[in-house]
């Protein structure tokens, strides 16, 4: 039995269907990040984790139980919204006050629990300010405070750190991540941001034009991404367009790539989403890309002419045409190597990943 | 989130000067040099300072008793206005179902309805002997009508059914202003429906209440042609001091219009105060604009298409009424539910006249200047308005709403008696008798209409813009056409049109100072009525209303003009 | 865009600027009358007096004659008009009182009864108007309906009665001021007369805002008789075929006079004097009479060219004016505030 669990669920505006058949588990204790470019449905299927939206179809549970049509102050959820929501008729201290005022609390539990609460996002003894004269950092703080002073079941984050300017925004993040951890809740955080994602979160979701693309660990999505719309959308990536040649039942793959005519070889997984004779991607990290100025004959080793060399400091981008095939190399120093300087790019062979071919 | 950027906006001293001389001006030209002399007069017997009228008028219980009335009245009228435009407000604005948008379309007709046109459509319609009460006792057979629109229930249905507009469209304008990511996080937190709306939509939604109730409250003290028509028994203040003013008794009816004033400016400054309180930036958090809801489920959306459709055909039917009336063959409709007889010849009547069309252009001519010349005037108080260090603002905003909160008649008198001759102000000049009065007793009254709208779309101006366009170079002609101008410009439009509708069917000012050279709409309408032309008096207020119809749709444009 | 909005809106005023101009201008004929009397008279009289003299140009203000009080009044200093046509006596002597009426003397000035003109000459009667007891003739039939004014106070017409408020209506004013003037001649005190209001206030329906409406509600039945003065009855039920019939008060009505007279001040007195002069001749009055149903004051004209009607004979009820008029705001305050709606 998960934790929470969304069993299929959609919901369309209009004709636009933002969030379409979506299946997902959230384990108890977790942090678990949605991550998706905007305009993806994210924050629309949080909000039906909330109750603030109701799916069209499909049924989310929550420890075992339907919570599809409980509506949101049944579900004891906190939610921490992208503009805080903080209401500007009442000060810091009932702003926190809030949920425990609906849930009936007594005045010295309320007291002491939004005292804690404050505590908690180092904004004690603010209980008295309006919340207008806050900086936008407090009242971020001030809204995690409202949400996790209920004591949450399940805490939701609606891209909560992207109003905050970066420097503050890598320090409440890890501070956030530390709250949760030791308040021992399980959090729901939705971003765009996927460094953010990948610092904050145990699990991640992909989710891309309302569909969810892959779920996993941030360093597997990120070295594995199983969709090409995953892994153009994590970081930087070398797409090869190319199609399968041998129909051996071999764990390895042979694939010959449409611009350059190279022939690759890669352990295949997959081995009945790549049928012959139609074009597939593959995908491999610039970091993982090996350049030689060597002509050493090695598996999955292309010749090439270099195109164009990017400084960025501790690393150094190199553009190469190998025969129409364009890659890009990321070195740590970029010596040695030349414009136009011809040279050999190897892809190693563990490094390739065959993307299913969700929207190519 | 930060109020205090406001007062950064740098003004060069010979502009701000410029301004507040032009504010000043109209102040002391149009507001206090003819209202201290009404003041002056209230004060004197015999040329002798004294309290003795307020004595005399005080100790007759009458007056208490209007006074009681007219506070009586304008509490009941808030309250019933409340009543009506909240929940229509909310059903409107938050769901959306069949019939919403003709609803929508016809919210704000009771606020443009003539008083004199209205009351008559009233009488026909809700009378008595009316289309409804007729109708009813006929069909159940009843011996008598089964009403009379007499009294307090007749006050309060016309005053709910005219002034129910300002807290359907403030309490609209308010709803669509809260963040709707608010009642969300309420909701997360645990409240509910009910809770959420207790604790956190109509805190936020205070400031357009009040709004609302202290434009109903001032508009119905000054209420004076519905307690005339059908008020019964029912004495208010400005039935007394009409009374007063027939009788020849001048300076009691002077004292009692400052006793209403004052009741109406302390409504204004307890409304303000408690304002002041409730205020709260409406900070830069930017939020999810709210969806309106669709009502799926099959009885409710079955029970809010019926409330439009019925509201809907209460809001036309006085209209409707006009109209047939306006097409009734004088005489013929008596004791029948409908009219018998149908004729075209009051509209004949109307269009062989060259007087007809020569009203019709006077009061739109006079109308427009009035309203343009506030919407210009607007913008400088405004300036002064936004200034929260100015020192005078609390009794600008003051001085500003004083011809709102008197009856029409005591501005139209006040004006007349300041400008009948050359007189002691420097710089006075000569007002009655000419074109000119008109306009400008339309600008007085309805001026501050405008100021209101101006100043509502202001405040809800985020500094910032303007201060970005500064940055960016953009000096302060630039600012204002580019930037500010711009985004006030839909609430300046419905502010100025407003004011320009309400002065076209201007009457008990009107009747005092008319000239030949600017005789208006009402003026023709009122000499119908008295020569017993019922029937040409409606075709008049027909055609009016097109007139008023066209100028909405006008407007409308206006408003979308900002692109 | 915007910019061009702001000169649309300076044109306008500029517009609006040259129109007021225009409208200033002085013309030696301008003629400016004030009157009550309704627009269809005054076009139609203007337009004769026009044919007369082609070079006049009149306009007038068409208002209740309370209004025009008031409106003179507040132009005490600069005067506009220059002739009040139609108002009753009192409201004309109150304004000759307040200085506010120029003396003239029409050439007819012995031609009508000394009551009928002020002793100073500042306003002269010109059409009289008793009052008479009205009801909704299909409903009352003629042997019910009241005859006198004691008749009205009968129970038996409870809640039947309409009365147009009489604050504003100098019709109703001289009705109310009779009645107690009946009683207050005998015994000097307004008290039998007030109980006498206090009954007829138990009859009332409804005290209606203006005659328009007083008419309308008889014709709709909602109350069945009224107070109301002879030539508008007339009107009502032969022009407008409105079902309703009247009784002059055998024990006497009070006749009222409607004057014209001369503002103080006036801009163009001659042009004045001259319209003043055109709308008493004989010829003019007779006309009015015909098509306006104005009973002319004027005790020269041949009585058989006039309307049969008018030369019916009816008592009158001989009032003390000035004392009527020296006392009736203090009878009418009474009135208001002890007797309306408290029966």
């Amino acid at each position: 039995m998960s934790f929470l669990s969304l069993n299929g669920i959609s919901r369309s505006f209009g004709t636009t269907r933002a969030v379409a058949d979506v299946w997902l588990d959230v384990h108890q204790g977790e942090f678990f990040g949605l991550l998706g470019p905007s305009g993806c449905g994210k924050t629309t299927t949080l909000r039906m984790i909330a109750g603030l939206e109701k799916p069209d179809s499909g049924s989310i549970e929550f420890q075992g139980s339907d919570i599809t049509n409980l509506p949101p102050e049944r579900r004891g959820f906190g939610m921490v919204f992208q503009n805080y929501a903080l209401f500007p008729h009442l000060n810091v201290f009932d702003n926190v006050a809030f949920g425990l005022r609906a849930r009936h609390k007594t005045k010295a539990e309320m007291a002491e629990r939004v005292a804690s609460a404050l505590e908690l996002v180092q904004l004690p003894g603010y209980g008295k300010r309006p919340v207008d004269e806050l900086s936008g950092g407090q009242q971020q703080r001030v809204a995690i405070a409202r949400a996790i002073a209920i004591e949450p079941a399940l805490l939701l984050f609606d891209e909560p750190l992207s109003n905050l300017d970066v420097s503050l925004r890598e320090e409440t993040r890890s501070e956030l991540r530390e709250l949760v951890t030791r308040l021992g809740l399980t959090a729901v955080y939705v971003t765009h941001d996927q460094e953010e994602a990948f610092a904050l979160c145990d699990r991640i979701s992909v989710m891309v034009g309302g569909k969810l693309m892959q779920t996993g660990r941030p360093r597997e999505l990120y070295e594995q991404p199983a969709e090409i719309s995953v892994a153009s959308f994590l970081g930087r990536n070398n797409l090869i367009k190319a199609m399968r040649l041998s129909s051996s039942k071999t764990a390895e793959g042979e694939f010959k790539t449409l611009e350059g005519g190279h022939t690759l070889h890669l352990p295949v997984k997959h081995e009945d989403l790549a049928p012959l004779n139609k074009p597939v991607f593959l995908a491999i990290r610039p970091e993982h890309v090996q350049l030689s100025t060597n002509d050493h004959e090695a598996e999955n080793s292309l010749r090439g002419n270099i195109r164009e060399i990017v400084f960025a400091g501790a690393t150094s981008t190199v553009h190469v045409d190998a025969g129409g095939l364009l890659l890009e190399a990321l070195v740590l120093r970029a010596d040695g190597f030349e414009v136009d300087q011809p040279c050999s790019v190897i892809l190693p062979k563990d490094r390739l990943t065959l993307l299913k071919n969700g929207r190519g | 989130m930060n109020t205090d950027s406001l007062r950064q906006i740098r003004f060069y001293p010979w502009r701000s000067v410029v301004l507040f001389f032009i504010t000043a001006v109209v102040l002391v030209y149009g507001v206090i040099y003819p209202n201290l002399s009404v003041l002056i007069t209230s004060f004197q017997r015999a040329g002798a300072w004294t309290l003795v009228n307020y004595r005399e008028v005080l100790s007759q219980w009458v007056v208490i008793e209007a006074i009681v009335s007219s506070l009586g009245l304008s509490v009941g009228t808030v309250l019933l206005c409340a009543i009506v435009g909240v929940p229509l407000a909310f059903l409107f604005e938050r769901f959306t179902f069949p019939g919403r948008r003709l609803f929508a379309a016809l919210a704000t007709l009771p606020l443009v309805l003539p008083p004199l046109v209205g009351t008559v459509a009233f009488i026909f319609l809700f009378g008595e002997s009316g289309i409804l009460a007729h109708g009813i006792q006929n069909f159940l057979a009843l011996e008598n009508p089964p009403w009379r629109l007499r009294g307090w229930p007749a006050l309060l249905l016309f005053h709910t059914y005219t002034m129910y507009p300002f807290f359907y469209v403030l309490t609209g304008a308010g709803l669509r202003r809260i963040d709707a990511s608010l009642a969300e996080a309420a909701r997360s937190l645990g409240a509910s429906k009910t809770v959420v709306l207790r604790r956190v939509v109509l805190p936020q939604l205070t400031p357009s209440l009040l709004a609302a109730a202290l434009l109903t409250f001032m508009t119905s003290m000054a209420s004076f042609s519905a307690p005339l028509f059908f008020g019964g028994d029912v004495r208010v203040l400005t039935l007394e001091i009409f009374t007063a003013r027939q009788r020849g008794d001048a300076v009691m009816a002077v004292t009692e219009t400052v006793v209403l004033a004052i009741i109406s400016l302390g409504a204004l400054v307890f409304f303000q105060r408690y304002e002041g309180t409730r205020k709260f930036a409406a900070a830069a958090m930017k939020g999810a604009p709210r969806r309106r809801a669709i009502i799926a489920s099959g009885k409710a959306r079955v029970l809010a298409t019926v409330v439009a459709v019925i509201f809907a055909i209460v809001l036309v039917l006085p209209v409707a009424t006009l109209f047939l009336v306006s097409f009734a063959r004088e005489g013929s409709w008596t004791t029948q539910t409908l009219p018998s007889d149908y004729t075209l010849a009051n509209y004949q009547r109307l269009f062989a006249d060259p007087f007809a069309s020569e009203v019709f252009f006077n009061s739109f001519t006079m109308s427009a200047i009035a309203a343009v010349a506030a919407l210009l005037w607007s913008f400088c108080v405004v300036t002064f308005l936004r200034r929260r260090r100015f020192v005078g603002r609390r009794l600008v905003s003051l001085l500003v709403l004083i011809p709102w909160a008197l009856p029409g008649t005591v501005v139209a008198v006040s004006v007349a008696d300041a400008y009948g001759s050359p007189g002691s102000l420097l710089g006075s000049f000569v007002l009655v008798g000419t074109f000119w009065i008109l306009p400008v007793v339309y600008f007085l009254r309805f001026m501050p209409l405008v100021v209101r709208a101006l100043q509502a779309s202001m405040e809800q101006l985020d500094p910032t813009l303007e201060e970005a366009a500064g940055s960016l170079g953009a000096r302060a002609w630039q600012r204002f056409t580019r930037v500010t101008l711009p985004l006030v410009w839909p609430g300046a439009v419905a502010g100025t049109l407003l004011a320009f509708v309400i002065a076209l069917g201007e009457y008990v000012a009107s009747v005092l100072v008319f000239v030949p050279g600017n005789r208006p709409i009402s003026i023709a309408i009122a000499s119908e009525l008295r020569d017993f032309n019922l029937g040409a008096a409606a075709a008049y207020g027909v055609v009016l209303i097109v007139i008023i119809s066209i100028s909405m749709m006008v407007a409308g444009k206006l408003e979308r003009l900002r692109s | 865009m915007r910019l061009k909005l702001f000169w649309l809106a300076c044109a306008i005023l500029a517009i609006a600027l040259l129109l007021s101009c225009n409208s200033g201008s002085g013309n030696k004929n301008r003629l400016l009358i004030y009157t009550p009397h309704g627009q269809d008279l005054l076009k139609d009289f203007i337009a004769r007096y026009k044919q007369q003299y082609p070079d006049a140009d009149v306009q007038f203000l068409d208002m209740g004659s309370r209004e025009v009080l008031e409106r003179v009044r507040v132009e005490r200093n600069r005067p506009q008009a220059d002739l009040w046509w139609g108002a009753s006596h009192t409201t004309f002597q109150t304004a000759a009182e307040e200085n506010l009426l120029l003396e003239f003397r029409p050439s007819w000035t012995d031609k009508i009864p000394a009551s009928s003109r002020d002793a100073n000459d500042r306003w002269y009667g010109t059409y009289e108007t008793p009052q008479v007891i009205a009801y909704n003739s299909e409903e009352v039939s003629e042997a019910e309906a009241p005859r006198d004014w004691d008749d009205v106070i009968d129970p038996k017409w409870r809640d039947k009665v309409l009365i147009r408020n009489p604050n504003p209506s100098d019709t109703m004013r001289a009705i109310f001021g009779a009645m107690i003037w009946r009683f207050y001649k005998d015994t000097g005190s307004p008290d039998k007369g007030y109980d006498w209001l206090r009954k007829l206030d138990a009859n009332v329906r409804e005290y209606t805002a203006d005659g328009t409406l007083l008419m309308q509600k008889l014709g709709r039945r909602e109350g069945l008789i009224t107070l109301w003065d002879m030539p508008d009855v007339r009107l009502f039920k032969e022009q407008k075929n409105f079902p309703v019939g009247y009784f002059v008060p055998a024990s006497g009505t009070p006749v009222i006079i409607d004057g014209i007279a001369i503002i103080r001040g006036a801009p163009n007195q001659e042009e004045a004097k001259r319209f003043y002069e055109f709308v008493t001749t004989p010829e003019s009055l007779v006309y009015a009479a015909h098509k306006y149903y104005r009973i002319p004051v004027r005790t020269d004209l041949d009585r058989s060219q006039l309307p049969a009607w008018m030369n019916e004979p009816f008592t009158r009820l001989p009032l003390d004016w000035d004392l009527l008029r020296k006392n009736g705001s203090e009878w009418l305050r009474y009135w208001d505030t002890e007797i309306r709606g408290r029966n």
